[in-house]
């Protein structure tokens, strides 16, 4: 028995390592009891906003959903350049399937936006804070609902579950954004800078919601507009246009160059009197606790690779990608400024390069032609196809857009100091025309028009109604005024939508299917939540 | 308390067996095979505990008690036998060497067994079968030797990682490769080699093999435990199956000294698939494209050389007949072909054991020290637009100057392109990794049947890397373009295993015999990495002079702005188990195993901590039957039977609870406080990967033995499957480790056929000829997918395809099959036509039959032996010639492939991805081939002599126009493995190594 003892000495020291509880040791992480007081409502917060850079500003997100489905952006595959497996052709060509990238990859962006946003409501926020976030929680079921027209969502209580999401029906999604949008306008502080929301953010989201109900809806034939909704646009609109805090910049331009936020300071300063909600930028990584936006994405997709010679430079050499179609460029009025084509300081003076529309011979700033790289004249043309078959116009074809100007004087690590503006001004009176022309007030429409008209330099409109089906650049319609002011600014598809056209042929796309009206539910997202549905057709 | 009165039970039992009567006197003699005496050998009466031990010339005289049946006889280094006594009074026995018969001898995970007694699928290979040549870790020692193990080569580089998969491929997720047990110890499966993350925007480097600190000529035997029956005591991380190494022992007797030394010299085994000069010269005139420089060079041969392999192997061992040991040391010396890149290993071991207390205490130790130095070139697997050094090569126009006149590079190709001779002489790697694998076993008989052991073992290794960009390089659109870049990581990995058993062996009756293993396992693991770099160096010496030091060297003089450094410790993994199995053999005619293991794990969720993995095996050795008994032809014809679950749990992280991360670069951020996020959500329910398998086989032999093999059928089902999901949105976009719903499984179904034989063997002339095949087609079915796939991996990088993938996991499909748009040719323009927009299913990566032949010629002292191996029915996606030397870039003033002359496609295609670039991965590689003369003991000094010339990779048949059909470069799309992707990897080294081999 003696000997057995002997053995069982180890046996105890066996059972006594056997007593480890294999919890979970983290070491670089930690972790919290859900709703657990150690919360930080005001960083959460700030992840939140940092959430809207990449499904806002990146050209492969939001920007791509909107213009490149629509009739005035795509991406032409030149050559070996801009293929990238056919995802940029088959969004112009309405030919896209339930495996598309981009879609995937903003539905769960928008997905982060909103959680974030949740997980602010719920670890004790300030009314603020709670405000700010309810605002950029509306934000991201916006865009659900107008890219999917289904919108998952979490209760604040869940707001930390793995478990599948309750999905709201498109009219309770619209109940519950005007609802809470509704509720938080009087608890944002309008001193507020335009890159954290203030009551006007939230006016303007409302009058999105209530202007895009019916498409919402019933998107293959809107039905008719509810006359209090339209009376409810108007006068937010007008809460917007009478608080006197924003004014049609006098050069369109302005709108969007480095310093068109000064440098990320207030309402007021800096070139654009049109920002009511934008990214903060001011160059550098200590920038008002937000990550600064990527925004030089807005213009290196379009330029080419000789725009700006300057070699070494970070950003020195664009992506030519990019192009508009030439009907888009043909609609505007010989004197309206925003078809551009025009010098800009800070840029034309540095690389030639000019802002707006950009079409024919490129010159560098010394007023020398541009080459390709091919060492043939870089010249813009009107005509461009899905796929260039010709070599020796691989480069050039399609029309360039420039609306943000390069900030060439900090191109250092990539932070440039443009904000890129979600919510814009010239928006609210377009919004407030549509409203008042949606409820049989032509006139005031005109009017209200004719304001932005005379701002931009376009010759008075003297007639006006909701769109052409036939000529979707019938100058007499507002379908075709939101273009000229608000193109490549991520609204397209969803006007284009609202007005019952986004099934017509136009440049480069001849058939079409009503399924293209919404994209597909990512696969992954259909085996994590039961709740949600593929979209018919995919 | 159950477990205490077992054991009493079991004393009692055994206490009974042991009868005191009268005593009679047995004597008897003990020699090794050639009739050596063996002096000092332990000679006791089965059952009883005490005994005698043989005098100077090996003979013993021991009292019994009359009725005394069996002696056992035993000696340190030889199997221990036993006698009948019944009816004799003298008998003489001869021991033979464990060594010797370490073919008869199968490690099954916490014991041994025989091999005739195995019930399970295990592959057992010994040293004198493993392949020769080029090995830098144990894995390629096996590769085309076993049935079902396939052993791939991912790059070319000296040390890289292999991707090994036993019987298919029964994860969709990474980390999926087998349990490595070394001597008891179960490894980490991890490497210690820092992470650097990119340099300079070239991308990520291909992983380093994580069991090259091993020495290959250490090594007595592997097995391999294919089956679950076999593997299931290895539980929750049993399911790839487990290889079991086992280092060599010194035997008893006086010292002896064995040294190995060899040289070799290696070279492309295959070209680079691109234009020659003229040849680039006259497809310039074709396409019409002016962008002939001038001169006549090879590219890709200037950053190519001849290398020098060096090894050189140094063994003693010893001992007596109370203990022994061996000690080893390896410095070795492979240069890559490539240049600027090698690995150089430094290894020494110990090992011994020894008995103590009348032979009842065996301590056994191992101890393995190692330093390895990696030299790493810049070729990354991931490469965009910039490309790697292999593609700047490839790509480089090969009528323009490398080198100018006044000896500097020419970094201004008009093409834009990296000049490869500057990247590879302004880049630096090198990784240095030490590690320390150290185990001490401690075993004590209590009865004559009954033995305890405790085991404890350590694996410690600590890797340094260093790597610079110096600022003289243009063009890699990177921060080190004219300003330098440097970075130093280093990382820590620890593992540390405690494991009781207690063995019973015994006979119960005289015709049945049992053999009982239980016990407790812990095993812990941990591993930090840290890197820092910096860029904006300002001192490039004018010229393009390289600086006398590397830039890591004086990190503090780059622009400390720029200075990053980044932590990263992996959760802490504990593990705890139970195990017990029990061996039962009646008459040698039926054979029963049966295991079961007990598995806890903190990587899983508080609902699902411990999991139950059993398993049961049969044999029935029809042979031994009365009707077969006696067959001339026939020897062994056997069946086995299989059944048993494992579980696979390696490679994901902590997963089980809410995390919450600081995130990056807040901390300096004026106004805000430090914000954080979840980064990982609470998954309470998380749990191991179960793999179910069914085994049938047939042992066979024939003709006096001469032809021997097995046939197994199998079929392997893994639930649970584990994934990394996407959170259901809205999330914050974070991924989560699930498990698949029920209803998703994989299935991998094949046979295995290994057959082996003595063709001709007589006194001068003999050869020998193996054979081994597997079949296996994997599955992966999850039917509410729909046609739709699940996950797109496989992705397909270059400049033109970003955001492409090549394969996806779907219903019904096999794992990572292509998914890919269908090329119909091309159009009138010479643009490509595919069918539709939508991709299809289009091809298999997994190869449906895996192939090994080994053959070994005899002639007098002279030994040819050859092994080749091959793999067939699988496709291999070329995306070199997708985005790297597709036709349109000699447009762009570089060089394409050989492939595109005289097709019509026109320089305008676009670059994309589709079938065109499928290829069939069919293959059969000459792997080695050894020519050796034995010369045997010469004089009185030398025990053993033995010279030999290696050809390894000497050839490959196969249609595949890349380097080398045997590959799979890591396109994994977050953490979803892909397989089957070719791009611009490092090329195979052919290779040709003179040695000679002596002991003293």
């Amino acid at each position: 028995m003696k000997r057995i003892k002997i053995f069982l000495v180890p046996l105890l020291a066996a059972s006594i390592f056997g007593c480890t509880k294999l919890n979970e040791k983290l070491n670089d992480q930690f972790v919290i009891s859900p709703g657990g007081g150690n919360s930080n409502a005001s960083g959460l917060l700030l992840n939140a906003y940092n959430d809207l850079n990449t499904p806002f500003t990146n050209q492969d997100q939001i920007f791509s959903l909107e213009e490149n489905t629509s009739d005035e952006c795509l991406v032409p595959t030149r050559g070996g350049d801009w293929d990238d497996n056919g995802v940029w052709r088959v969004l112009h060509a309405h030919a896209w399937d339930a495996t598309h990238g981009q879609s995937a990859s903003v539905f769960v962006n928008l997905g982060t936006i909103e959680s974030d946003a949740t997980t602010v409501l719920a670890l004790n926020p300030t009314a603020e804070q709670a405000a700010e976030a309810t605002f950029l929680r509306s934000m991201a079921q916006f865009y659900f609902l107008d890219l999917y027209g289904q919108v998952p969502y979490r209760t604040v209580a869940n707001y930390n579950t793995v478990d599948a999401a309750p999905v709201m029906t498109p009219e309770e999604a619209i109940d519950t954004m005007v609802t809470n949008l509704t509720g938080i306008i009087s608890t944002l502080d309008p001193a507020n800078t335009p890159y954290r929301a203030g009551p006007d953010a939230a006016r303007f989201l409302l009058m999105k919601v209530l202007l895009n109900k019916q498409a919402f809806l019933n998107r293959a034939t809107p039905g008719a507009d509810v006359s209090a909704d339209m009376q409810q646009v108007i006068s937010l609109g007008q809460a917007i246009i009478n608080s006197g805090k924003y004014s049609l910049t006098s050069n369109y331009f302005d709108n969007f160059s480095p310093n068109n936020g000064g440098f990320a300071s207030g309402y007021g300063t800096g070139t654009s009197k049109e920002r009511i909600f934008c990214t903060s930028n001011n160059g550098t990584a200590s920038n008002n606790g937000l990550n600064p936006a990527g925004v030089d994405a807005r213009w290196m997709m379009t330029l080419h690779y000789n725009s700006w010679d300057a070699p070494g430079v970070y950003g020195g050499a664009g992506w030519n990608g990019f192009s508009t179609i030439a009907d888009f460029y043909n609609a505007f009025d010989a004197n309206d400024s925003r078809r551009g084509n025009v010098a800009y300081p800070g840029v034309t003076n540095v690389s030639g390069l000019k802002v707006g529309l950009l079409e024919g011979q490129q010159f560098n700033e010394a007023g020398n032609k541009i080459q390709d790289r091919k060492g043939n004249p870089l010249v813009f043309t009107p005509e461009v196809h899905l796929v260039e078959a010709n070599k020796d116009s691989l480069e050039g074809a399609g029309i360039r857009i420039i609306k943000y100007a390069p900030d060439y004087s900090n191109y250092s690590g990539g932070v440039q100091r443009n904000q890129l503006i979600f919510f814009r001004y010239a928006d609210v009176l377009l919004m407030v025309a549509e409203a008042q022309l949606r409820n049989n007030d032509a006139a005031g429409a005109l009017a209200t028009i004719n304001i932005l008209h005379a701002a931009r330099g376009a010759a008075p409109l003297t007639t006006l109604t909701l769109v052409n089906p036939a000529n979707l650049y019938d100058n007499n319609t507002l379908l075709a005024e939101r273009q000229k002011e608000m193109y490549w600014e991520s609204w397209r598809r969803q006007d284009l939508i609202r007005f019952g056209v986004f099934l017509k042929p136009w440049a480069l796309k001849t058939a079409d299917d009503p399924k293209y009206l919404l994209f597909p539910i990512p696969a992954t997202q259909l085996v994590a939540n039961p709740n949600l549905k593929q979209n018919p057709g995919y | 308390m159950r477990k205490k009165l077992l054991l009493f039970g079991l004393f009692m039992f055994c206490c009974l067996m042991q009868s005191i009567a009268q005593q009679r006197t047995v004597t008897g003699k003990v020699t090794a095979p050639d009739g050596t005496p063996l002096v000092g050998a332990s000679v006791t009466v089965v059952g009883q505990r005490s005994g005698v031990t043989t005098d100077g010339s090996g003979n013993f005289s021991i009292n019994v008690p009359a009725n005394a049946k069996q002696l056992s006889i035993s000696y340190v280094g030889s199997e221990t036998k036993r006698v009948d006594i019944t009816s004799a009074s003298n008998v003489v026995v001869e021991l033979v060497n464990t060594a010797a018969n370490l073919a008869d001898v199968v490690v099954t995970g916490y014991g041994t067994s025989r091999k005739k007694d195995l019930t399970g699928a295990i592959a057992h290979v010994t040293a004198k079968d493993f392949n020769k040549g080029v090995i830098a870790s144990p894995d390629q020692l096996l590769t085309g030797k076993v049935a079902g193990l396939q052993v791939t080569m991912n790059s070319g580089q000296p040390g890289a990682a292999t991707t090994v998969q036993i019987r298919g491929n029964n994860s969709i997720r990474g980390g999926t490769t087998p349990l490595y047990v070394v001597d008891g110890v179960p490894l980490d499966g991890r490497s210690p080699r820092p992470s650097l993350g990119s340099v300079s925007g070239l991308g990520d480097l291909p992983d380093v093999n994580p069991l090259i600190y091993l020495n290959p000529n250490d090594i007595a035997s592997i097995d391999v435990l294919k089956d679950a029956s076999a593997a299931a005591i290895y539980g929750s991380r049993g399911a790839n199956g487990v290889i079991i190494i086992t280092t060599k022992k010194g035997v008893a007797g006086e010292m002896r000294v064995d040294v190995a030394a060899s040289v070799g010299i290696s070279g492309l085994m295959k070209d680079a698939d691109v234009l020659s000069a003229s040849q680039y010269r006259s497809a310039l005139k074709t396409y019409n494209v002016a962008s002939d420089s001038g001169l006549s060079l090879n590219p890709f041969k200037e950053i190519t050389r001849n290398a020098i392999t060096e090894n050189y192997n140094v063994s003693l061992s010893g001992g007596n007949d109370k203990g022994s040991y061996r000690s080893s040391f390896l410095a070795s010396d492979q240069e890559g072909i490539i240049r600027k890149s090698g690995l150089k290993k430094y290894l020494a071991t110990f090992s011994g054991q020894h008995r103590f207390i009348d032979n009842k205490l065996t301590i056994n130790f191992n101890f393995t020290a190692s330093n390895y130095t990696e030299q790493i070139a810049p070729i990354s697997t991931d490469a965009g637009s910039t490309g790697n050094l292999i593609s700047a090569a490839m790509n480089w126009n090969p009528t323009l100057a490398l080198v100018r006149s006044d000896g500097t590079f020419n970094q201004t190709n008009p093409s834009g392109q990296i000049n490869p001779l500057a990247l590879s002489n302004y880049y630096d790697d090198n990784n240095n990794v030490t590690t320390l694998l150290g185990s001490i076993t401690g075993a004590y008989q209590i009865l004559p049947n009954l033995q305890y052991e405790i085991l404890y073992g350590a694996n410690y290794g600590t890797g340094l890397r260093k790597a610079q960009m110096q600022g003289l390089i243009a063009a890699t659109g990177g921060n080190a373009d004219g300003k330098g870049q440097a970075t130093v990581a280093n990382a820590q990995l620890f593992s540390q295993t405690l494991t009781h058993t207690l063995t019973y062996k015994g006979n119960i009756s005289q015709n049945l015999n049992l053999n009982l293993v239980g016990g407790y396992e812990y095993w812990t693991t941990s591993y930090r990495n840290q890197s820092t770099s910096v860029y904006g160096f300002n001192w490039n010496i004018p010229g393009g002079q390289k600086l006398p030091f590397p830039y890591y060297n004086n990190m503090q003089s780059g622009n400390q702005a720029n200075l990053r450094s980044t932590t990263n410790v992996d959760p802490s993994v504990e593990l705890q188990s139970y195990f017990a199995r029990g061996s039962f053999n009646y008459v040698d005619k039926y054979f029963l195993t049966a295991t079961f293991r007990a598995d806890g794990s903190s990587r899983f969720g508080t609902n699902n901590k411990y999991a139950y993995f059993p398993s049961v095996g049969a044999k029935w050795v029809i042979s031994q039957e009365s009707f077969l008994k006696d067959n001339k032809t026939l020897n062994v014809l056997a069946l086995r039977l299989g059944w048993g679950r494992t579980g696979s749990q390696d490679g994901i992280p902590a997963g089980a609870s809410q995390q919450i991360g600081i995130n990056n670069g807040y901390n300096s951020t004026p106004g805000g406080s430090a914000p954080f996020s979840i980064v990982n959500y609470a998954s309470p329910n998380l749990k191991w990967e179960t793999v179910t398998s069914v085994d049938g086989g047939i042992d066979f032999s024939f003709l006096g033995n001469r032809i021997s093999g097995y046939i197994d059928g199998f079929s392997k089902k893994t639930t649970n499957v584990l994934f990394l999901s996407t959170l259901p949105v809205p999330s914050n976009g974070a991924s989560i480790w699930k498990n698949l719903p029920d209803g998703a499984y994989i299935t991998n179904k094949g046979f295995e056929v290994s057959v082996s034989g003595q063709i001709i063997k007589n006194e001068n002339f003999s050869w020998d000829l193996g054979v081994n095949m597997e079949y296996v087609r994997n599955k992966f079915i999850y039917p509410a997918l729909g046609t739709s796939p699940l996950y797109l991996t496989g992705s397909i990088t270059g400049q033109g395809v970003s955001s492409a993938f090549a394969e996806a996991i779907a219903n019904g499909q096999p794992i990572d099959v292509f998914y890919l748009r269908e090329f119909q040719g091309f159009d009138k323009n010479g643009i490509a036509i595919t069918n539709g927009q939508s991709s299809y299913y289009v091809g298999d990566p997994n190869p449906r039959v895996i192939l090994g032949i080994s053959t070994d010629l005899g002639y007098k002292k002279f030994n040819l032996s050859i092994n080749a191996h091959g793999a067939f029915g699988n496709k291999i996606y070329n995306n070199t010639l997708t985005s790297v030397t597709n036709v349109g870039n000699i447009a762009n003033g570089k060089n394409i492939s050989k492939t595109l002359i005289g097709s019509s496609e026109s320089l305008a295609n676009p670059v994309s991805a589709s079938t065109r670039f499928l290829q069939s991965g069919n293959y059969l590689k000459l792997g080695n081939a050894t020519l050796s003369y034995n010369a045997g003991k010469i004089g009185s000094y030398i025990r053993s002599l033995n010279i030999f010339v290696t050809g390894t990779n000497l050839f490959e048949i196969t249609k595949y126009t890349g380097f080398d059909a045997e590959v799979s470069t890591d396109h994994n799309n977050n953490g979803v493995p892909s397989l089957g992707i070719d791009y611009i990897g490092y090329p195979t080294a052919r290779t040709i190594t003179f040695g000679i081999n002596f002991g003293l």
